[in-house]
């Protein structure tokens, strides 16, 4: 039998997650435990809890789990893998153990596709040095997965959300669009090379861009998942308190993403992603408004996104192309806080 | 009035049906977009707020019926046809080859010449297009080793696309199998075609 698992979902990936105003709203409620040695905590929005265990070891912990955004089993549990993966190395953190978290319709679907995800998934946190030790499984349908990833990092290394500082630049090394490539690819519009690019670029870990962020040791960075470049850029500049500037023109799409939102695909989590943002939002007048959407498309296992001084950003796209990052580029600037947070401009 | 029935369809089919009935409908005239799904009303009616077109609804046993009105021929400011190919920072490799038949760059100086062939590689990657191959041949197979000054310039440019040609019967003959660090042993036939195959060779 053949596996189709995307035909069993609405919302794959890191579309599914809920919506981050929803979130915030909710989170208001639950009291942020008070601890001299938590690091980092969901107060700044970033992408993993850190805790000080000495004065050279820090623990980075974070989970992430989705429903299936391809159609084989063995890739779902790759890309889940990567994503998982990936909140460490956005902290700057060495990921080094996981455990496997996953929700499998045991009645409708083979046993060997539960195999092959967990053979994704181990053979992508292989590639990333890391442990799998254990895990835990529910009977649940549609089928979900992803990792709870613990990673070490010295505790005055931690590259955050709040480490954005006015006059640097932005650079972002994936191009954009594996939503809208998703839900295209459910509607049968999207091209064969696009879906196996976007595949390619979800597996990838940010291995290498964290070891360019530690070389030229950047501040501030985070991943672009669910919440889109537009919401995650919202949280870096909130959390360290400056306005970012994006020139959407610039920002690297996958194939023929444009042409694809053109034509109206533009998924569900696109537009709760809006409305988070909106109100801190400001764009040009005459902006494009299928790139306008573009910035609020919902990446899964998406690239790193970095705060980089003025004067190293050549060297540090230049070490970010060699390390085969090819998509890398300089999208934009971080300026003093201004009446809006995020500026999207053409 | 044309109906586009969108009913039992999900995110981000009612989109695209309604742009595609926008596209299709003369300024002036109307057409109805159903929908029983309550974030694909919410989408499509947003999206037709963003793009200045005009619409009422009403909704009646779960299922919401949108009149939509385009009121100009300029329907969306996209400017589709500029971002068809968008600006990827990529690398973009010309139809030439570089030989190198040596470790050292021109006749003269031995020092001088390992800062020339140093420095000229190191100056590959800054060129507008990269090579498309890169050949090594006789004492040039040196520039490939582990202990190459060159090593880590050379792994960069095949981590960049580049293929790196080394000939493996000079491999052999200067006993280096087993301090290659970059590149494929290619016999003379590979290397003959490269640069038969090439727009034009170049050898520093």
């Amino acid at each position: 039998m053949k596996v189709d698992l995307l035909q069993m979902v609405e919302y794959g990936g890191c579309s599914a997650k809920i919506s981050p105003k929803l979130l915030e709203e909710i989170l208001k409620y639950l009291p942020l435990p008070k601890d001299p040695n938590i690091l980092v905590d969901i107060d700044t929005h970033d992408d993993a809890g850190v805790y000080r265990v000495n004065d050279q070891l820090a623990l980075v912990l974070t989970t992430d789990f989705f429903p299936p955004v391809c159609s084989d089993p063995y890739e779902f549990g790759q890309i889940a893998a990567a994503n998982s993966i990936s909140d460490v190395y956005a902290m700057g953190g060495d990921p080094v153990l996981a455990l496997n978290i996953m929700m499998f319709p045991a009645a409708k679907l083979p046993m060997e596709a539960y195999a092959e995800i967990l053979k994704g998934g181990f053979d992508k946190a292989t590639e990333a040095g890391v442990r799998i030790i254990g895990g835990h499984t529910i009977d649940d349908d549609p089928p979900k997965y992803g990792l709870a990833v613990v990673g070490y990092i010295h505790p005055e290394k931690i590259i955050t959300n709040a480490g954005a500082r006015a006059g640097d630049h932005l650079i972002l090394t994936k191009p954009i669009g594996t939503g809208i490539i998703m839900a295209g690819q459910r509607l049968k519009m999207a091209d064969e090379a696009d879906i196996d690019e976007a595949k390619r670029l979800m597996k990838l870990l940010n291995k290498s861009g964290a070891e360019v962020m530690k070389k030229y040791k950047l501040k501030g960075a985070t991943d672009v998942t669910g919440f889109g470049l537009a919401g995650h850029a919202l949280k870096m500049a909130m959390a360290s308190k400056v306005s970012i500037k994006i020139d959407m023109k610039k920002v690297p799409l996958i194939g023929n993403v444009y042409k694809l939102i053109d034509e109206g695909c533009i998924p569900g989590a696109s537009f709760r992603n809006l409305d988070f943002v909106e109100e801190h939002l400001q764009t040009v007048s005459d902006l494009d408004y299928n790139l306008k959407m573009i910035a609020f498309d919902a990446q899964t296992s998406g690239g790193l996104l970095m705060s980089v001084p003025a004067d190293i950003v050549q060297e540090v796209l230049s070490d970010l192309h060699s390390a085969g990052l090819s998509a890398s580029t300089d999208i934009g600037i971080v300026i003093e806080k201004s009446d809006k947070f995020l500026f999207l401009g053409n | 009035m044309r109906i586009v029935d969108t009913k039992g369809q999900l995110c981000p089919e009612p989109l695209i049906a309604t742009k595609r009935a926008l596209k299709e409908t003369a300024v002036g005239e109307s057409f109805i977009v159903l929908t029983d799904n309550l974030t694909s009303f919410n989408n499509v009616s947003r999206f037709l707020r963003d793009n200045n077109t005009a619409y009422k609804f009403s909704e009646y046993g779960g299922i919401w019926t949108l009149t939509v009105t385009k009121v100009s021929g300029e329907m969306i400011n996209s400017k589709a046809e500029e971002y068809y190919t968008p600006e990827v920072a990529h690398f973009e490799k010309g139809d030439f080859v570089i030989v190198f038949s040596s470790d050292k760059m021109g006749d003269g100086d031995e020092s001088l010449g390992l800062l020339l062939i140093g420095n000229f590689i190191k100056a590959l990657k800054d060129l507008d297009k990269l090579p498309a191959k890169i050949v090594f041949y006789n004492k040039g197979v040196k520039l490939v080793t582990n202990t190459s000054p060159v090593i880590e310039n050379l792994k960069d440019l095949e981590k960049m696309g580049v293929e790196l040609l080394c000939c493996a019967t000079c491999v052999n003959h200067y006993k280096l199998e087993s301090v290659v660090g970059a590149g494929t042993l290619s016999n003379m036939y590979a290397i003959a075609d490269a640069m038969a195959k090439a727009g034009s060779v170049i050898k520093p």
